[in-house]
């Protein structure tokens, strides 16, 4: 076991600590706003909108997270419709498809959970709202999202934690996060398993984090559970 | 003995049901029921499970949703009309719909607080989000209402932190708060151990004192004699009788009401 290397290793994996958390962040940020869509439309009752995106779920959760990179990364680029739109300049980036790609494999995710959590709230809380007036949308808004939200909780902190381990799937595309770096290192060094043990502990520190995060997050929202052990 | 003093026929009419009819599937649960509740008047609705009363009771305010007849809030009948070539009904106007509901409160079995909202939150939360009551004014009657009911030292409590009868009694003062016009009630001590029971009925009771209109549906025949001013009989979907407490719990002119009552009384007294 190589120390030294590994403490002179630090300061090069940290850096690329920043695109890691980039592309997490903004692959979750997107990725709500997806699932939240995905998961409104396959309960709309319309019958194109329900299919449409249930055949999207059904795609994103079916294949790899690496087919659906490559796919966007490598694939896209073949068609000429593609490299002559006006989203192009971002296609053509790796920054952009790994995003792209992480984007829609956590909404696929995120919108079943969110869908399940929707569903589980009780028909009388919703009765409830709509026997003193509200309309549907305000009901939606005041009752059943934020008792959804606080259902779908664990499941989602699961999601953001394989998120954050699937950012690593970027490295295979050219993009120089934690992994991507490692593997940089390592092609120099030979050093794999000092850098990759390195690389897991800092996973593993984010992760830590994370959990931390939306343990916090459940019990500042559940303020009603706290009296009983 | 307590009884709820008769309602004049020329007092205006605060909910007219006519001929509704309500299926579910192949099961017809009300099969053309008429009746009409007062200003004033409280009418308890008994019957066997499964006679309908407490569908006909969420007809009035369109948690389901009839397949005919009609239903008369205070005057303004509630637009109904057919989608899939006649086979389903829906409110012509949904906002004439949340209109309506926001006259008539409703209590339910289950209580159906809201679990994420502490008891004062689900009090003032229809009258700020639904009827735009400044958020002051809604908490300073929320607590009014829940002293009321006996239950202001719980307002920042949880649902879950509650006893049943707590629940319920918060829950009364939720629907209050809207300052309905009419009062319904499904069955609203069903949920609640024998001991609760109590502490609900006599918030109920004094709301009767005090003149309010209320439609329920209960299974308690004493607490029913002694609030009604009209006790309907379900059977099976239509109304088997209807009159005054010591008409239709004393004397009734249908056997299948001396059967029920015979049922009930014994085991209940």
């Amino acid at each position: 076991m190589d120390w030294e290397l590994m403490w002179d290793s630090l300061p090069r994996l940290l850096g690329a600590l920043p695109l890691t958390l980039t592309l997490v962040f903004a692959s979750l940020l997107f990725g709500a706003g997806v699932a939240f869509a995905t998961a409104l439309l396959r309960l709309s009752g319309n019958r194109v909108a329900e299919t449409l995106t249930a055949g999207y779920v059904f795609v994103f959760r079916g294949t790899p997270l690496l087919v659906q990179i490559f796919l966007i990364y490598y694939g896209l680029g073949q068609f000429e419709s593609v490299r002559d739109s006006v989203l192009w300049p971002m296609l053509r980036e790796p920054m952009w498809c790994a995003i792209l790609a992480l984007t829609l494999n956590t909404g696929a995710y995120t919108s079943e959970i969110l869908r399940g959590a929707i569903l589980s709230v009780p028909v009388g809380q919703v009765e409830a709202a709509r026997a003193c007036g509200m309309s549907r949308v305000l009901a939606f808004r005041r009752i059943v999202l934020p008792m959804a939200i606080r259902q779908m909780l664990p499941a989602y902190g699961n999601e953001m934690i394989l998120m954050v381990k699937a950012s690593s799937l970027a490295s295979t595309i050219t993009m120089l996060e934690i992994t991507g770096v490692s593997r940089k290192i390592i092609s120099q060094t030979y050093a794999v398993f000092e850098i990759f043990i390195l690389a897991g502990a800092i996973y593993l520190l984010l992760n830590f984090l994370a959990a931390r995060l939306i343990k916090h997050t459940e019990w500042r929202l559940t303020p009603y559970l706290r009296t009983r052990a | 003995m307590h009884r709820h003093p008769p309602v004049s026929d020329t007092a205006p009419a605060a909910v007219v049901v006519e001929d509704l009819h309500k299926r579910f599937g192949e099961l017809e649960v009300l099969k053309g029921v008429s009746l009409t509740a007062r200003v004033g008047d409280v009418i308890t609705m008994i019957g066997s499970s499964g006679s309908g009363k407490s569908t006909l009771l969420r007809c009035i305010n369109m948690l389901e949703i009839p397949d005919e007849g009609r239903v008369t809030i205070g005057g303004e009948t509630i637009g109904l009309k057919k989608i899939r070539n006649g086979r389903s009904t829906v409110p012509a106007d949904a906002r004439q719909v949340e209109r309506i509901r926001t006259r008539l409160g409703m209590v339910f079995q289950s209580f159906n607080l809201w679990t994420h909202m502490t008891i004062l939150e689900n009090v003032i939360e229809a009258p700020v989000h639904v009827l735009g009551v400044p958020k002051a004014e809604a908490i300073d009657r929320a607590r009014m209402l829940l002293d009321k009911v006996g239950i202001l030292a719980k307002a920042d409590s949880y649902p879950v932190q509650l006893s049943g009868g707590q629940q319920q009694r918060a829950a009364i003062a939720r629907a209050l708060a809207m300052q309905p016009k009419v009062m319904l009630f499904d069955e609203p001590t069903s949920a609640l151990d024998p001991e609760l029971v109590g502490e609900v009925l006599r918030v109920i009771r004094q709301l009767a004192d005090e003149g309010n209109t209320m439609i329920l549906v209960t299974h308690e025949m004493g607490f029913a004699r002694e609030v009604a001013s009209k006790v309907v009989f379900l059977h099976q979907g239509r109304i088997e009788e209807e009159g005054s407490p010591d008409k239709v719990l004393t004397n009734p002119d249908s056997d299948r009401v001396r059967q029920f009552l015979a049922r009930h009384l014994s085991g209940a007294a």
